[in-house]
């Protein structure tokens, strides 16, 4: 339990940090975004509808993603999400906060193991 | 499929989400649902189960849910403890979920996440007026959709906002003109610390030269008949400078009247005001180049300086710089220029532009040879009005209190005793801002009379839009209906309206500042146009103007919006869902003849006819003026001034220039006649006098009006000889041998007085010992209010010289039209000072003035000629106010009828429109054309005879405030009432007319399917 609870606070200050990323590439709705996190991480990280959604509603009043309402033949009309030039930077930052920190943990765990 | 929508509308209901925003929030949870239901089902759960799992997403907390709200963490916290991971969970987890979150389901997770997030979203209140919390985002909300409704219709729109431009826009020009004219602060430092000084007495003092120069307001307010001016002696002005220690600073000033200036530029006559060398430091006038006048500069020593005014600097002498330093010649005195004063600061007194400062102490040396004892020293001779500047922290009562007991003390007890006891002399320290009044009181009535007139105007403007937007409200009740059915509240759709008529009226009065800034132009032009002085005021569009304008204009539009507002939202439901978009005609409620409407237009109809009749008076008033006889022909007769005295003549060469002035001109090809007189007629300057009748008691004194004249004047003026004989050749040689003599005597005496220069009056001098009377004509009016029943002719008159009546002429009108003809005395000229020629020509007068102009300068080349007008000029200066009350009343009336018939008109046609139907069925009925015009028009033309009604009513209540505007034509004439009556009757009709003629082409067939 105490390393899945220690896992968890890494990942809950990066809940950003992943929706950010996924819609680096290309925009994407949200349930494009839930099932991406859940099956990149192997089923171990999990959003649901009440926390994600209105994250992402977060995010795009601060103005780093923008949903679009988008029509696709044959399809029902979806909300995409895309990253803001604002979002981008913000991305980036967060994301070398991450690996600063991921390998400042790597580095004590090593010694911890060695 | 399940419905996930329902679900979560119900979850999200308690955040009162913008119903857009709501919708869509809905759509994208809903559509994530479906998504893990359809994948459930397919890796092969029961529909039940996937139901379940799915739902549970709404609930499910992970960890995204545990942020910053405290009971977020306890929650999960609490979660922990229980042994439960909240936020890594398998799949096969899944189904151990509901059970653990069931008893978080009534506060719901979604909906506290959303709380968050969507805090501050912008809600758009879909259904108009429904009510927000957000207050800004509900204006922005209500403007943008006044600014749609308005635009939808233009005819409507255009006609509100032009009627509200003209209402606004008038005031705004008006109150441009009071606030530059009447408010404007005195243009010096810290003008609330400068009093200026009054003195006030039972009876006059004993002084023997007293100029008035109209600075303040001499008008003490207590009921006595007693004497007050601002004018002192000198003496007693530096009395004040050096005993009273309440005053950080003294200063004095008086106006020295026209002076000629030569050396820079052509000879032309100025206005100077002469200045104590205290006055610009007092003031913290500042200078624009060079410097100012110093109390250096006020000494007998000093070299003669002189401060130009700014605007004379720069329009006369082209604003260059290098001018200060150089010499130029005041009546033949060298002065240097040392400066020009700021811009800003064009006169201490409002509105009266002098030319130029010079010190005190030059007087001496610009009229040295006037026989005269110097007003410097001379007690006797008050002339000079005193400023002082409060002491920081002193009061200005314990100034006036040490002034006023000086004074006093002085009056009584000093070197010469002025006053008695019983006359209680006392001065008063009075703020200067408002005892210095100048010229403003010469508009102050127009003005404010004006000011009535546009706040009518406006009035009537507001009447007529709050009754199209009644009309537009009636209109709209279906719409209005609807919304209040959706659940906007009452109040948000008053308000809602109220954003319309505001920002109609804020539109409004943007377009009305335009107007404002044209008709100011276009008043002040009126003002100063064909003025013989230089208008002193500046009025503009300023700050301040503006801030009033927003001001009147958001207050107008809540004004004219709020009973529409009102009334438009007071609506039965039902009854207005149901109704056609045509209207019942059976609308009107019984018992209730006067509708809002109905009373809207009497309203206006009756301001307007205030405003008419006003305008009426005021337009008889100058027709009046204009066609007055003033007693002689005004026609081809040119005026102008001239003044060989300033320029160091003596009186037998000035005699003789006139002369030959008068023989030059009169040789010249279509002048019929020459004369000249000290002043010219109507133009606003009169001379007076006080005579004993020889043979009454020694103490009776008859005031009269007196004019010297020249030869040939009576002619020259076309007015008769009613008895006796016109003066001779031999009258004018005695004459000039009184004056010479009586000069030698003065000069011999030391001098006791002034011949009256600067001041509105001539002054006395003693009786001379004379051998032969010198002869004097006397006007109808003199011989009908002092020699009734006597044979005028050889009645002797004590005065000057001593005179004695050898003609009676005509009664002509003196300084202006308005006055009524007074007693008056012609005596010979003795050309002891300047004079105004009159030339009769038989062609345009104002041709001539030119060859005359060239005439002079021949004579000498150090002389100009000033005030060069014809007498219809003079007569259009006089009427200057006149004219400028009469056109603008006269506009403002025109405007507030066309606005109230406009409003008549739009009432009558909406009303049409409105009982299509109910007209149709009438004339189906068997109803004549003529039945609908009686309909129609009767209905017009009985609200246009009430509104007069009223009207007439409060003008009579109201004119009498005109009275002292009026001439010839009584405050309740009735002519100018019914002249209006039936104006306005023509213009109700045909403002009744459209809509009549409309109404009587309605086809019943048509009007019974008109939905």
């Amino acid at each position: 339990m105490d390393s899945t609870s220690s896992q968890v606070e890494w990942k809950r200050g990066s809940a950003e940090l992943l929706i950010l990323s996924l819609i680096e590439v290309r925009p994407r709705h949200g349930y494009e975004i839930s099932k991406l996190i859940e099956q990149r991480s192997d089923g171990t990280v999990r959003f649901y509808v009440a926390s994600l959604y209105p994250l992402l509603y977060r995010l795009e009043k601060r103005g780093w993603i923008q949903g679009r309402w988008v029509e696709k033949s044959g399809q029902r009309r979806r909300r995409y999400y895309r990253l803001t030039r604002q979002g981008r930077k913000v991305l980036a930052s967060q994301r070398h906060g991450w690996h600063v920190f991921v390998r400042a943990i790597n580095r004590i765990t090593e010694v911890e193991n060695a | 499929m399940p419905d996930w929508k329902a679900e979560i509308l119900r979850r999200l209901a308690p955040l009162k989400l913008a119903p857009m925003r709501e919708a869509e929030i809905a759509e994208e949870i809903a559509q994530h649902l479906d998504d893990r239901y359809q994948e459930l089902l397919a890796s092969g759960q029961s529909e039940d189960a996937a139901f379940r799992t799915s739902l549970d997403e709404l609930k499910g907390e992970d960890l995204l849910a545990r942020d910053e709200s405290p009971e977020a963490a306890q929650r999960a916290a609490l979660g922990e403890l229980r042994g439960e991971n909240l936020l890594a969970r398998g799949k096969s987890e899944d189904k151990a979920r509901p059970a653990a979150l069931e008893e978080h389901d009534g506060e719901d997770l979604l909906a506290a996440g959303l709380k968050r997030a969507e805090k501050n979203f912008y809600r758009e209140p879909i259904a108009l007026g429904k009510d927000s919390s957000n207050f800004l985002s509900g204006i922005v909300q209500d403007v943008r959709f006044a600014l749609r409704m308005l635009g939808k219709s233009p005819g409507f729109t255009a006609v509100a906002i032009l009627t509200l431009a003209l209402g606004i826009g008038a005031n705004t020009a008006i109150f441009s003109l009071i606030d530059g004219i009447l408010m404007r602060a005195l243009p010096v430092r810290d003008a609330q610390s400068l009093v200026v000084l009054r003195w006030s007495a039972l009876h006059s003092p004993e002084i023997h030269n007293w100029i008035e120069n109209g600075d303040c307001n001499i008008t003490t307010g207590s009921k006595q008949a007693e004497s007050s001016s601002c004018s002192f002696s000198e003496p007693f002005f530096h009395d004040i400078a050096s005993h009273i220690d309440a005053f950080s600073d003294v200063a004095a000033f008086s106006s020295e009247g026209e002076l000629t200036w030569g050396g820079v530029g052509a000879v032309r006559i100025l206005n100077a005001q002469t200045v104590s060398g205290t006055f610009f430091p007092t003031l913290g006038v500042t200078p624009a180049a060079g410097r100012l006048i110093q109390p250096s500069d006020d000494t007998a020593s000093a070299p003669p300086v002189l401060v130009l005014n700014y605007s004379y600097w720069k329009n006369q002498l082209g604003g260059s710089l290098s001018i200060i330093g150089k010499t130029v010649s005041l009546n033949n005195v060298p002065f240097t220029i040392i400066g020009v004063a700021n811009p800003q600061f064009n006169s201490l007194t409002p509105g009266e532009v002098r030319d130029i400062w010079i010190p005190f102490s030059v007087l001496s040396r610009l009229y040295p040879d006037s026989g005269q004892k110097p007003r410097e020293t001379d007690v006797y001779a008050w002339w000079v009005v005193i400023i002082g500047r409060l002491k920081r922290g002193v009061p200005r009562v314990q100034a006036q209190a040490a002034v006023s007991a000086f004074f006093h003390n002085e009056m009584l007890h000093g070197a010469k005793p002025l006053s008695k006891p019983s006359d209680d002399p006392r001065v008063a320290a009075l703020p200067a801002q408002s005892a210095l009044t100048g010229s403003k009181t010469r508009y102050s009535a127009e003005l404010y009379i004006l000011m009535g007139a546009v706040g009518i105007v406006l009035l009537i403007a507001c009447a007529n839009v709050a009754g199209l937007l009644l009309s537009r409200a009636e209109a709209r009740r279906k719409e209005i209906a609807i919304r209040l059915a959706l659940g906007a509240g009452r109040r948000r759709i008053v308000r809602q309206l109220l954003t319309e008529s505001v920002l109609l009226a804020v539109i409004g009065g943007a377009l009305g500042i335009l107007f404002a800034v044209w008709g100011t132009q276009s008043i002040v032009s009126l003002m100063a146009g064909g003025s013989a002085s230089a208008f002193g005021f500046a009025p503009g569009i300023d700050g301040r103007v503006l801030a009033v304008t927003l001001l009147a204009s958001v207050l107008t539009g809540i004004l004219f919006g709020l009973a529409p507002a009102a009334r438009g939202t007071r609506i039965e439901l039902t009854q207005s869902l149901k109704e056609s978009s045509g209207g019942s005609p059976t609308r009107r409620r019984a018992g209730k003849w006067l509708s809002l409407g109905d009373s809207l237009v009497i309203g206006q109809v009756g301001l307007a006819v205030v405003v008419l009749i006003g305008a009426g008076l005021l337009v008889r008033t100058l027709e009046n003026l204009k066609n007055l006889d003033p007693g002689f022909d005004t026609r081809n007769l040119l005026t102008f001034g001239i003044n060989p005295p300033l320029m160091g003549y003596k009186t037998p060469q000035a005699i003789e220039f006139y002369k030959d002035l008068q023989e030059r001109i009169g040789a010249l090809p279509g002048v019929n006649s020459v004369s000249y007189a000290s002043n010219a007629l109507l133009s606003g300057s009169l001379s007076g006098t006080s005579v004993h009748l020889h043979g009454t008691p020694k103490e009776w004194r008859f005031p009269t009006d007196d004019l010297r004249i020249g030869p040939n004047y009576f002619s020259t003026m076309h007015m008769r000889l009613l008895a006796g004989r016109s003066f001779t050749s031999a009258d004018f040689a005695r004459r000039e041998a009184a004056a010479e003599s009586a000069a030698v005597q003065a000069r011999q005496a030391g001098g006791a007085s002034q011949p009256g220069s600067a001041g509105k009056r001539a002054v006395k001098s003693e009786p001379l010992v004379q051998e032969e009377l010198v002869p004097a004509i006397v006007n109808k009016a003199f011989v009908s209010k002092y020699l009734a029943h006597k044979n005028p002719l050889g009645q002797r008159l004590d005065e000057g010289p001593g005179y004695v009546i050898v003609g009676v002429i005509s009664d002509a009108k003196y300084s202006n039209l308005r006055d009524a003809i007074g007693p008056t005395m012609y005596i010979p000229s003795d050309g002891s000072w300047g004079v105004s020629f009159e030339v009769r020509t038989s062609t345009n007068p104002a041709a001539m003035a030119e060859t005359i102009r060239k005439i002079v300068s021949q004579m000498d080349s150090n002389l100009g000629i000033f005030d060069v007008y014809t007498e219809t000029q003079l007569i259009d200066q006089l009427l200057v106010r006149e004219r400028m009350i009469a056109r603008l009343s006269g506009f403002f009336g025109v405007l507030a009828l066309a606005l109230a018939c406009i409003g008549l008109y739009g009432l009558l046609s909406y009303e049409v429109s409105r009982r299509t139907r109910e007209i149709g069925v009438r004339m189906a009925l068997g109803a004549q054309q003529r039945d609908v015009l009686r309909l129609v028009v009767g209905r017009g033309i009985l609200l246009a005879i009430v509104g007069a009604a009223v009207g007439i009513g409060v003008a009579l209540a109201v004119t009498r405030y005109l009275a002292s505007l009026l001439y010839g034509v009584h405050a309740d004439d009735p002519v100018t009432i019914i002249g209006v009556a039936v104006l306005l009757a023509l213009v109700a009709l045909a403002a009744c007319y459209i809509p009549a003629s409309r109404a009587m082409r309605v086809d019943p067939m048509v009007a019974l399917r008109y939905e």
